[in-house]
């Protein structure tokens, strides 16, 4: 019962962190910022995910991009410093252009999006741990077979590719 | 939703419930930390063949709050150049999973935060937002010790975290559930699960010992190397709460490793009185804590070379072998465990037996060398 | 059930289109990658509403998202190296200046 009144307002909060967070990413000043609020995007997307019931779809997105992929991407960052230049040539030639395209196409979708309702039939679901687990190792394990050999072959290219030549 | 006591009502106490966990926490943490560090200090005196803090108190007992007192008092300094914001929320990112962690860790049968069916991959995911609070402390300190201390430590924990996570993965196999009350209760009475699965628990102590930058993983933060590493800029109160972090993430690896494997709570009378399962929880969880800092005043540093080495090369070997035996002798035998116990003691034996070899080999090859480039 | 899933998948088609306009618009190659990330949690967040607000039991909505978290991670490290593999030939990440394939 307060739980429905209590829903809404985190989906709001939620909501405003994602969205803020996001545009943040695109118009920040410094790339550093740009990295930790595209952490904070993905904190505020793992609670969108507890909010719909799926905790473990949530602790495996912050262990994953928060814990490593905003890590790589800060190294990154600190290996490849740039000359301070001025804020109106981080954008690129077609900036206009890109933005008269992309935020009618946005409106659209938004308001189309609204649209969705709940299937009839669903109801309180419970945890996720066990069909999640049941799918990904019965069901679809050939896939998860594939993503592990895509992990490794995407590890020994990372390694080559950042190797220097010793001369 | 649960009703508070004396008839509060829910929409009160759910909030208030979340209060007094969080000051639970904290208060916890604080007062663990109190204790560790007088008990640090006095445990590496002994070892040294030192007396230690003697004069502060009866048996040096009040050197705590005199540590505190004068970090309280250091003047709050803070280098120009560096970056204002990332600088102070640091010690923030670093300290808040850390207080998180102790939502699920079952203290007594009754009492735990929150009884999470994800509760140990909830741990695993605190455990990684920790490097990212670390790599922005090196980075926001405008300083190269301090950056290449931070890098570094941030390379050694997402390493470590791999055996850590193989470890726990070994105990849920067995256990069949992840949740931490579960596993607290799969283990009555004596059946504990260091029994089953010692090979486990080495290698999950080994990682632990690495993801909290203790001795002799203890490199990022060593004095004698990078000035103080990432925390090189901080000083008084933030250098403070980086410290009560490390405590409390030490704190919560021996809490994990008395939960997952010997019996959380279990201990004579708990069956009679449940809250006594709070002292043996107590008691085993500062067990650990004692030989993380006995481990801390014995062993030599560690170099980040052969840090990462013993990671890759030999540790997570070691665990997926240990994770593959596990699962083939389970599905094997899936109503006993005295095989999958055997095949762990047997895996420990042979570790402990190839250390000591191979380090001998290592050593007579590296005098046959010396002496050749002697000659 | 006071959220609908329509709710979500505006939330997601929102944080796409900033991720798309950000790929379209920023000339730091990083900064690129991290919109592409912010396009994946998008979808994501899409997959993961229509699955549990769906009728059937299993999480087939989830599972896609679990192999969607493998792909982006092993996307981002590569995408990395060969930044910093084409920083290392000219020190330059700006998209608009990479554009000689001799270097």
């Amino acid at each position: 019962m307060t739980y429905d009144v209590v829903e809404p307002i985190f989906f709001a909060l939620l909501t405003i962190g994602i969205v803020s967070a996001g545009a943040g990413v695109v118009l920040a000043n410094r790339i550093t910022t740009s990295a930790l609020l595209m952490a904070f995007s993905f904190l505020n997307v793992a609670g969108m995910f507890v909010l719909l019931g799926a905790e473990t779809v949530a602790a495996f997105q912050v262990l994953i991009y928060v814990g490593a992929i905003t890590v790589l991407i800060l190294y990154g960052v600190m290996f490849t410093p740039q000359q301070p230049r001025a804020y109106g040539l981080f954008f690129q030639k077609q900036t206009p252009l890109a933005a008269i395209v992309v935020v009618p196409i946005a409106i659209f979708v938004a308001l189309f999006a609204f649209s969705f309702r709940d299937a009839p039939e669903a109801g309180a679901k419970g945890h996720d741990l066990e069909p999640l687990a049941t799918s990904v190792f019965r069901d679809f394990g050939f896939p998860f077979e594939v993503a592990s050999v895509l992990l490794l072959a995407a590890m020994i290219g990372a390694i080559v590719l950042v190797k220097r030549d010793e001369e | 939703m649960p009703e508070g006591p004396f008839g509060l009502d829910p929409v009160i106490w759910a909030p208030l419930r979340l209060i007094i966990a969080v000051l639970l926490a904290v208060g916890l943490v604080f007062n663990g930390a109190l204790a560790q560090i007088y008990l640090e200090r006095k445990i590496q005196a002994i070892i040294q063949d030192r007396i230690g803090p003697l004069h502060t108190g009866p048996w040096g007992l009040l050197q705590t709050f005199a540590d505190a007192i004068k970090l309280l008092g250091k003047e709050d300094i803070r280098a120009r150049l560096t970056d204002k914001w990332f600088f102070l929320a640091a010690p923030s990112i670093v300290f808040s999973p850390m207080i998180a962690s102790f939502v699920v860790v079952p203290f007594a049968p009754g009492i735990v935060g929150a009884n999470l069916n994800i509760g140990l991959l909830y741990l695993t995911t605190l455990g990684s937002m920790t490097v990212l609070g670390i790599v922005i402390a090196g980075w926001a300190s405008n300083n190269k010790y301090s950056l290449i201390g931070g890098l570094r430590s941030a390379g050694q924990l997402i390493s470590y975290e791999v055996p850590q996570i193989l470890s726990l993965v070994t105990v849920v196999l067995l256990v069949g559930t992840l949740s931490m009350v579960g596993i607290a209760e799969s283990q009555p009475d004596w059946r504990i699960n260091f029994l089953i699965l010692p090979l486990a628990f080495v290698t999950y102590f080994i990682a632990g010992l690495a993801e909290t930058n203790r001795n002799p993983f203890d490199l990022p933060e060593a004095e004698s190397e990078l000035v103080a590493g990432f925390l090189t800029e901080y000083s008084g109160m933030r250098w403070a709460i980086f410290f009560l972090a490390e405590y409390g993430e030490v704190t919560v690896v021996s809490a994990i490793a008395t939960t997952l494997w010997f019996g959380a709570w279990h201990g004579p009378l708990t069956d009679r009185l449940p809250l006594l399962g709070v002292i043996w929880f107590t008691l085993k969880t500062y067990f650990f804590v004692l030989v993380f800092m006995w481990i801390r005043a014995t062993l030599p540093r560690l170099r980040i070379d052969q840090l990462m080495s013993l990671c890759w090369k030999v540790l997570i070997p070691l665990t997926l072998t240990n994770l593959m035996v596990t699962s083939v002798l389970l599905l094997a035998y899936p109503s006993s465990r005295i095989p999958v116990a055997i095949a762990n003691w047997i895996l420990l034996g042979l570790f402990g037996l190839a250390v000591p070899f191979f380090q001998r080999r290592r050593l007579a090859s590296l005098r046959e060398r010396l002496r050749a480039a002697a000659a | 059930m006071s959220v609908s899933l329509g709710a979500f998948v505006a939330v997601s088609a929102v944080l796409f289109f900033i991720g798309t306009a950000g790929v379209l618009v920023r000339r730091n190659a990083i900064v690129i990658l991290m919109c592409v990330e912010l396009m994946l949690n998008a979808a994501n967040l899409a997959l993961v509403a229509f699955s549990r607000r769906s009728a059937s039991v299993d999480e087939r909505g989830s599972v896609f998202v679990v192999f969607i978290f493998v792909i982006a991670a092993a996307e981002v490290a590569v995408g990395l190296a060969i930044v910093l593999a084409a920083y290392r030939n000219r020190p330059t990440v700006d998209v608009d200046e990479i554009q000689r394939m001799k270097g």
